[in-house]
Parts: C-alpha cells; structure tokens; sequence
C-alpha cells in the first residue's frame, strides 16, 4: 500500500536575501519553520535546513530498520541512540551521510550488533534513496 | 565553497512494531523531540512525522531556493514561491518498502516571460541537490507555472 507525505513551502525574494518559510506539513507535526539560505549555507542561526531535514529523515529511518532487524533476530533494543550528520557542498551537492548509532541492547555482542547496522544502514527506504549519489557510513557501539 | 554539515538526532525505544522514536534538530534546534512509530509511518499519521514527510520538507524547500536563484538570474526574482512536495513510500516486491517519488508543484508570482519561466523551473530542479538525490532512485516531477497562467 502506497503511503504518501506532503510539505508546503513559500518563498519570497532572491536566494541570498530572500526568506522562505515551510509552511506546513500534511501530519501538522511541524511548522511554520523560516528557512534562509544563509542558515542553510553558513551557521544554521536556529532554522532548519534541506540537509537538516534528510538527516532528521534518515535517523529516524535508519533507527526503525535497526530496531526491526533487532526484534526480528529476538533482541528488541532498550533504547538507540542515533545521530545523523549530512554534508553539504554548496556547488557540488549533498556528498555524505554517516550514521552514529549507539545501542542499550541486551543479550547481543559489538560484532552482531555492527552487522544488524550495517544491514539497516544498507537496507533502510532512505538510504535506498540516497544510496549511489551519497556517500553512507555508519558508526555503532553498544552501551551496555 | 566551505562544506556545511547538519545533524539530527534520534533516541528509539523498543521493537520497530511497537517502540517509538524521539526526533531533534540538533544543528538548529528548529525543532525537538518529535515522535514518530513505524504504524504512523505506513498509517494514520496521528499528527506524527516520518522520514518521508521530512522528504518532502527537504525536497520542497531545496526546490524554492533553487527556483528563487535561477529566476534571479532571469532578472525576475519572485515575489513569492508556492512549493508543495508529496513523497510517496512503496511495498515493492520482497515486502520491502521503497521511497517510489516525489512530486513538486510550484506557483510563482514573478515578472517573467512562460518560455523563460519553464527554463527557470528545469535548471532549478537540476541544481536542487535534493532532486538529484532522489531521482537515483525514484522519480521527480516538477508541475512548475506562474500564477498568471492558472488563475
């Protein structure tokens, strides 16, 4: 079954000294966020960014897989602690994605659980998106 | 150009059926602790975010800057960009989900020639970064026209 999600964006002015503002979204969760290129493309000043929101999207996609493969192999994790950083090169694109990813999970050792990231971080519908235009790395660790 | 880095954060709790997900910009701090679940992903949302509305986010406003640089260009810079994205997720063969497209429409208000407008529109989405991305994988299309045209 097909599941679709929606944003709406305005604009107003050129890029550099123009503004924008996504208005909403379809489930109301966010919004109104300004967005300005000069927070996109120097120091974020509070708003968010393109490549903020691919790295929010890829978290919490990459900690879904994760938590799935998991379950499904009988380890259901306490908690993950996931961090996403996008790099950005304005010019030349978004080059990068690379996952940090740090598990309270019991009764599995550092190498299962770097095979399961591996896994997630390969098979996850974002890095599926992303996968053969950005590079993807993940970095993970168990707590406990 | 220096390279710029964003980051998000995500703490989950449990199985991916059942556990649930807090989500933070953590450059910006836009925003903090958003939850989000695997039902409300593929379901009703419940007012809950997912990867793929974040998508849309992101793919919508990579569009308006885009738009809003090239038509500069043109000498036209808007007046005002309406960008509205629409992601949609998949099952494809194996169960698995996929990201399949995303579709942007955009009004404009600006002082532009059609001809010139069009031309505006597709360097724009072949300079949005976002749409690069995803058309490695899925399909991007663009309904692009000025405000004049479909009122």
């Amino acid at each position: 079954m097909a599941t679709e999600r929606r944003a709406e964006v305005t604009w107003s002015g050129d890029l550099l000294g123009g503004s924008g503002t996504i208005e909403r979204v379809g489930t109301g969760a966010f919004g109104p966020l300004p967005i300005t290129w000069k927070d996109r493309a120097e120091e974020p000043g509070g708003n968010t960014s393109p490549e903020e929101l691919l790295a929010a999207a890829h978290a919490a996609c990459f900690s879904m897989a994760l938590s799935g493969a998991l379950a499904r192999a009988g380890h259901v994790p306490e908690s993950l602690s996931t961090t996403a950083t996008v790099t950005f090169v304005p010019g030349t694109g978004i080059t990068k994605s690379v996952i940090d990813v740090e598990g309270n999970v019991r009764g599995l050792d550092d190498a299962g659980f770097r095979e399961a990231a591996e896994a997630a971080k390969e098979n996850c519908p974002v890095s599926q998106a992303l996968k053969g235009n950005v590079e993807l790395s993940v970095i993970s660790k168990l707590t406990s | 150009m220096p390279r710029v880095s964003r980051e998000a954060e995500v703490i989950w709790e449990g199985s991916s059926a059942k556990g649930r997900g807090a989500l933070t910009a953590a450059s910006s701090g836009a925003f903090a602790g958003l939850p989000f679940s695997e039902p409300a992903r593929i379901g009703d949302p419940e007012g809950q975010t997912s990867p793929e509305e974040l998508i849309a986010a992101a793919h919508a406003a990579c569009f308006g800057m885009s738009l809003a640089a090239e038509l500069t260009r043109a000498k036209a810079p808007p007046e005002r960009l309406t960008v509205r994205a629409e992601v949609v997720i998949d099952e494809v063969e194996g169960g698995n989900h996929r990201i399949v497209s995303s579709a942007l429409t955009a009004r404009a208000r600006s002082r532009i020639g059609k001809d010139e407008f069009r031309a505006a529109a597709d360097a724009a989405d072949a300079g949005c970064p976002v749409s690069a991305l995803i058309r490695g994988s899925a399909t991007v299309s663009v309904d692009a026209a000025l405000e004049q045209e479909v009122v």
